[in-house]
């Protein structure tokens, strides 16, 4: 199916007419990663609509209108977005692989602290891997973390 | 078809007459169904981006049209396998975002992974 020209409609209407559209699929990768030394590890899931928009291309704004509006939300004093207008107005991104898809989630969702320097510093603070390779036990996961054993060679491409 | 109707009004042929706005403000803007056990995953959406597992019954629930402020409304539910159900918390170390918003599950005693969690949040978007 053909995406309309949505540049200018109200991104919450596009993810309407995604939903009503498009399947939603399901993502077998996984993000970890470590934000602070007094939490676990912690798992991004990419939701499967959102996904299904990702892939279709077209409907989401690109990755730097969310930063922004980041941006204006870390502003002292701040109550209420005045900046909407950039997801909606903003040219969407065009069709991406799951890969591509998964980028974009890191960049939109992982705090800035984290996908900036991930590979820096004594050990690796995020990870891409598949589902399966993930800990199958629920056991004592308040205390999990990325393995020390892993390196940069070891990331999911 | 697709089509727009702009109307400020609604009106029942005996049920009375309703303004648009009721409808346009007090429907949800996003809503979540997922597992909350193992390798979470959500079941069906609207308006999410990703889903957050912080550790053991900690999730948080990302937006793809952000809300204009951080004071928007939720509610939710949390399902148990055991005998005791599940209460649902907002997180207290994590104040929401226009972006973002995390819970956690937990019987009287502990936190735990809940296999049905269902969430609805309302409020005005970005």
């Amino acid at each position: 199916m053909k995406t309309p020209k949505f540049q200018g409609t109200h991104l919450f209407d596009r993810l309407c007419w995604a939903k009503e559209n498009l399947e939603g699929v399901q993502s077998d990768y996984r993000v970890v990663y470590e934000d602070s030394v007094d939490e676990c590890s912690k798992v991004l899931i990419a939701d499967p609509n959102w996904l299904s928009c990702a892939l279709q291309g077209g409907i989401l704004p690109p990755v730097w209108v969310y930063h922004e509006l980041a941006k204006d939300e870390a502003t002292e004093g701040f109550t209420k977005h005045t900046r909407g207008y950039l997801l909606h107005q903003t040219e969407p991104v065009g069709a991406m692989t799951e890969e591509e898809a998964i980028e974009y989630l890191i960049l939109k969702d992982c705090p800035e602290s984290v996908w900036k320097t991930y590979n820096e510093g004594n050990r690796l603070k995020m990870v891409i891997c598949k589902k399966e390779q993930l800990p199958q036990t629920r056991e004592w996961r308040n205390a999990w973390k990325i393995s020390d054993d892993l390196s940069l060679t070891d990331l999911a491409a | 078809m697709a089509g727009k109707l702009k109307v400020d009004q609604i009106e029942h042929s005996t049920a009375g007459s309703l303004d648009t706005s009721y409808v346009v403000n007090g429907s949800a803007k996003s809503w979540v169904n997922f597992n909350g056990t193992g390798v979470i995953a959500a079941r069906d959406s609207l308006n999410v981006s990703g889903l957050l597992d912080n550790g053991n019954g900690d999730y948080s629930v990302n937006f793809g049209n952000a809300f204009s402020a951080a004071d928007y409304a939720s509610t939710g539910n949390s399902w148990s396998t055991g005998s005791t159900g599940f209460l649902l918390y907002g997180n207290a170390s994590a104040n929401p975002t226009t972006s973002a918003s995390r819970f956690t599950t937990s019987s009287t005693t502990a936190f735990g992974d809940s296999p049905i969690i269902g969430l609805s949040f309302n409020g005005e978007l970005a």
